[in-house]
């Protein structure tokens, strides 16, 4: 073994060391035939099977013996997690032992009771092998990632929960935690982990960060210029220093100028972005980071969630024509229709009742209800639309509506209203929106709403267009004189 | 007879079966079969896509709660001109007959000009209205007094300098024909709230319909009841929908009744969703035998909606089509995609003429738009009504020179890097503006907008996250904004 290494010193140790990938599947391959034959044999028409099982276990060993020369030298240019390399280490010798000792007792037919149970941990020896082999080069969570959640939760691993930017305004982001840290996740922490210490470097935590690698520090304190850790970054691609290496996924220019301003500002941990100076390019940077607002923010629904309507109460109303529909996929709260349901009357009130947990947004618009439906209107609190339009309603009672502090639309173009109807809505503090078209109301009683509820948007329609002289112009080139 | 439709339907389900459905039933289906049993909640793609059970109008809840409940799309065939409407560029103006600089025609292609052309300096006279302190010009008056209401999306590019494509593309995704349009996805999504109704009406404007067909409200491939309905403004609103003579409507009822018995076995036996379309197809045409008369009758409205509108009852106009659209969506109709045609203004005879045929268009436009704005504020509707103008790309910022000649009249080439569009209601931000072109309006600087974000930007207003609402076919899901579409979030309130 010295005289090999003498002679393949140099980049000849590190060559052979690479084909140890490829040579360590044939011992594998080999074992499992063996396996497969020494079954077959076992019945009588293939007894002559066993002729071929010397023959495999010397291949198997022969092979064994280079694979493990081969591991040897590649695990000299190091970077390994050492315990992870030590156990494969083992194992791939005893696997090259014990090829050895079951060839020489198939070869002598000695204890033929024990060739079946041998082949069974010698099998055993080289899935335990294979996978820590497996864990060396592509990192110990290399199949977990990938498994589906149901095979993950079956195999007691714990998922990752996808974490959601966790912060809702960049500036108020934590610099190393919320940027630095996913950039060095996605693109450094494959090489550079626990396990697979390339050139002796770790980058999980601002400590290890700080500790730098066997080539001593990486950082240099607000000069990324000098740090390792930016300028192997700037390297030209054919650079055998640069990192990542050529073939992996590279850092985005943004990803390079956000590593670079953290450098800068000293790399600092827990700070935010507002606390750090900044210049122009970096600027620039962070706006296009900056989180959309959320999307399906709507005003018209309430925090959180509601229990779930009975489904009989729904069917109760759906016979009766009337639309009963979620606001969203997976929300309780529903909205409520009656635009297939002219007939829907006062009496029809105590069914919605049934669903007051849940009905938010609440449409009685063209229906036959009348003032009586106020007071059970007033009933269903966590309404915040209502619609009424067109319907027999006067308002004699809109007290009643009162009791719906969440409500913040409200409709009632076409419905002709008393002049008293409007005072009472005063009451009603979250009041957004009222809409009054065509309902009679007068002058007086918006104003005094008005001031009552100075936020409130109160439209009362009955807009026009001018008449315009060119509205009937007709262009037309002038004819030839 | 009969076995050319069986031949048909034969060919038609093939379409449905690929390749990639023949090699991964070989290759998957019995370990398929063997991994389901513990494998069970493991996300698969067809949690994305509503089952289609029973009646496929049946109204959905969105991804979210949505701040839409029903668009309204205006759509002016043939691409109006964005530099005589909202697009003011004085330095235009100071270029007016002066021949085009070589740098803009290097490398670029245009429909119909040739050689060098002129350049053509604003047809119109600019003003800024409303506190938005919006750019409007003299065609469009009434519209310039609801300027505070609108997003105005300066920087609108489109890859398709074609009407046909480019219609395509603006309507359904995509310039090639089969995909299914902006209704046809948001009436698959949400089904529709009146079951008297369809949920996807086409009204057409202008004498013709669009150049790319009736393929723009098509419903490509989804199921398609999804499909716009079309309807007429003048006799009868939908074609065939009455009784013959001597049928009365108990007979139509139980001749659909036993049809539609007929199509259920048939759904039993072969489960296909096309059968359940046609069954819920005969039932809502039996109903509209008397919604859609009713609710397409404007005679009803009373004299001063008329005057707003300048709607004259019987005629097939813009401003006819207008107050159906806010009756329609009034009576919960989704999607109401309007077309009015005859945009294309090249300068090739007076009506196509940016100096004569155009500003007659804006005038037949401007108040219909004005009023339906107004009726729809003051019903409250507005605020759930989401509505959207634009025409197909924009115009050049050079008068035409088809085949290297001078065209008898004022006239502007198609063009494709910016145009002009604008959304109103439902959660778009009121007095808006984004989106910025060059000193000449040829290109795009700021805030491009693709036709995909446009997309975008109503599913994300109806409760939908455009990357999720697909439709599984030809062994891929689809979706309305394909592999692309951005939300323009800057002009959502």
């Amino acid at each position: 073994m010295n005289l090999l290494l003498a002679a393949t010193s140099g980049n000849w140790s590190l060559f052979l060391g690479r084909i140890h990938p490829l040579i360590v599947h044939l011992p594998i391959g080999i074992l499992i035939i063996a396996f497969v034959l020494a079954l077959a044999a076992r019945s009588s028409r293939h007894t002559a099977l066993k002729a071929a099982l010397p023959l495999l276990l010397l291949a198997a060993f022969l092979s064994a013996v280079c694979s493990c020369v081969a591991g040897y030298l590649l695990s000299l240019d190091g970077g390994y997690d050492e315990t992870l390399l030590d156990t494969h280490f083992y194992l791939g010798i005893a696997v090259a032992v014990i090829s050895l000792v079951l060839y020489l007792l198939v070869k002598t037919s000695r204890l033929p009771r024990l060739h079946l149970p041998l082949f069974g941990v010698t099998l055993l020896l080289v899935s335990a092998a294979g996978h820590y082999g497996g864990s060396l080069t592509h990192g110990d969570d290399y199949l977990t990632q990938a498994m589906p959640p149901a095979l993950q939760r079956l195999a007691g691993h714990k998922t990752a929960v996808a974490t959601a930017a966790a912060y809702t305004t960049i500036s108020d982001a934590r610099v190393y935690e919320d940027l630095i840290t996913p950039v060095l996740t996605t693109r450094c922490y494959g090489c550079h982990n626990a396990q697979k210490l390339k050139g002796g470097l770790r980058l999980e935590t601002i400590a290890l960060i700080r500790q730098g690698g066997e080539h001593g520090p990486v950082l240099k304190d607000s000069m990324p210029e000098e740090s390792e850790l930016y300028k192997r970054l700037i390297l030209s691609e054919n650079d055998e220093h640069r990192m990542p290496p050529k073939g992996k996924p590279q850092l985005s220019p943004q990803e390079l100028e956000l590593l670079y301003w953290w450098i800068a500002q000293g790399a600092p941990s827990g700070k935010t972005v507002k606390e750090l100076g900044k210049t122009p390019r970096i600027q620039a940077v962070l706006a296009a980071m900056e989180p959309a607002a959320p999307m399906d923010h709507n005003e018209f629904v309430p925090e959180g969630n509601a229990s779930a309507a009975s489904g009989k109460s729904i069917q109760a109303l759906e016979a009766k024509g009337v639309k009963v529909m979620p606001v969203a996929t997976g929300s309780n709260y529903v909205s409520v229709s009656c635009i297939n349901a002219a007939a829907f009357s006062d009496a029809d009130m105590p069914l919605l009742h049934a669903i007051k947990d849940q009905l938010i947004w609440l449409d009685l618009s063209q229906t036959k209800i009348t003032d009586a439906a106020l007071p059970a209107i007033g009933q269903l609190q966590r309404l915040t639309r209502l619609e009424l339009k067109q319907t027999a309603i006067t308002g004699s009672n809109t007290a009643a509506l009162n009791t719906c502090k969440e409500l913040r639309y409200l409709n009632l173009a076409g419905s002709r209203l008393q002049a008293t109807a409007l005072a009472a809505l005063q009451q009603n503090k979250k009041l957004q929106q009222l809409y009054l078209y065509q309902s009679g109301t007068d002058a007086t009683a918006i104003r005094q709403l008005q001031q009552q509820l100075p936020k409130l948007k109160i439209d009362t329609g009955g807009y026009h267009l001018e008449k315009l002289a060119s509205d009937t112009l007709i262009y037309k080139k002038a004819p030839a004189m | 007879m009969y076995e050319k439709l069986i031949r048909e339907a034969n060919e038609e389900t093939l379409r449905y079966i690929t390749r990639r459905h023949f090699l991964l039933d070989c290759v998957t289906g019995l370990g398929a079969a063997a991994m389901g049993s513990f494998l069970l909640g493991c996300g698969s793609s067809s949690k994305q896509q509503p089952a289609i059970t029973g009646d496929p109008m049946a109204p959905r809840p969105p991804h979210f709660p949505g701040r839409a409940k029903s668009v309204i799309y205006l759509h002016m065939a043939g691409a109006p001109s964005q530099l005589e409407l909202f697009d003011y560029k004085p330095e235009l103006q100071k270029l007016h007959n002066q021949l085009c600089p070589q740098s803009l025609l290097e490398g670029k292609r245009f429909a119909f000009i040739r050689g060098v052309p002129k350049m053509l300096g604003p047809q119109a006279v600019f003003a800024q209205h409303g506190e938005s302190r919006a750019w409007v010009s003299d065609h469009l008056p009434h519209f310039a007094t609801m300027a505070d209401e609108v997003s105005f999306l300066k920087a609108v590019q489109t890859d398709q300098f074609n009407h046909g494509p480019a219609q395509l593309l603006m309507q359904t995704g995509s310039a090639r024909l089969g995909r299914p349009s902006i209704g046809s996805w948001v009436t698959y999504g949400l089904g529709s709230e009146n079951s008297n109704l369809p949920g996807f009406v086409v009204l057409t404007s202008g004498g013709k319909t669009p150049d790319a067909g009736k393929s723009v409200w098509g419903s490509g491939f989804l199921p398609s009841v999804y499909q716009g309905v079309q309807c007429r403004t003048k006799g009868e609103p939908v074609l065939y929908l009455s009784d013959p003579d001597g049928m009365n409507r108990d007979m139509r009822k139980q001749t659909i009744n036993a049809i539609n018995e007929i199509n259920r076995k048939e759904y039993e036996a072969f489960g296909d969703p096309e059968t359940l379309a046609r069954i819920a197809q005969y039932e809502l045409a039996y109903k509209m035998q008397i919604s859609v008369p009713d609710v397409m009758n404007i005679n009803n409205e009373p004299e001063y909606i008329h005057e707003m509108y300048g709607t004259q009852p019987g005629r097939e106009s813009f401003a006819n089509n207008c107050l159906l659209a806010r009756k329609l969506v009034e009576k919960g109709v989704r999607f109401v995609q309007l077309y009015d045609w005859g945009w294309d203004s090249h300068g090739t005879d007076e009506n196509l003429a940016i100096d004569y045929g155009f500003r007659n268009k804006c005038r037949e436009i401007d108040r219909p738009i004005a009023a339906l704005l107004q009726d729809l504020k003051q019903r409250g509707l507005l605020d759930e009504t989401l509505v959207v103008w634009g025409g197909e790309f924009g115009r050049t910022p050079m008068q035409e020179n088809r085949d290297g000649k001078d065209t008898p009249f004022l006239g502007r080439d198609h063009h494709v890097e910016a145009f002009t569009m604008w959304m109103a209601g439902a959660g778009i931000k009121k007095g808006f503006s984004w989106g910025e072109t060059d000193e000449i309006g040829y290109s795009a600087v700021k805030g491009k907008v693709a036709i995909n974000d446009i997309h975008a930007t109503i599913l994300q207003q109806l409760g939908f996250d455009h990357e999720k609402l697909t439709y599984q076919f030809q062994g891929r899901p689809f979706r309305l904004t394909d592999v692309g579409g951005k939300v323009i979030s800057p002009i959502i309130s």
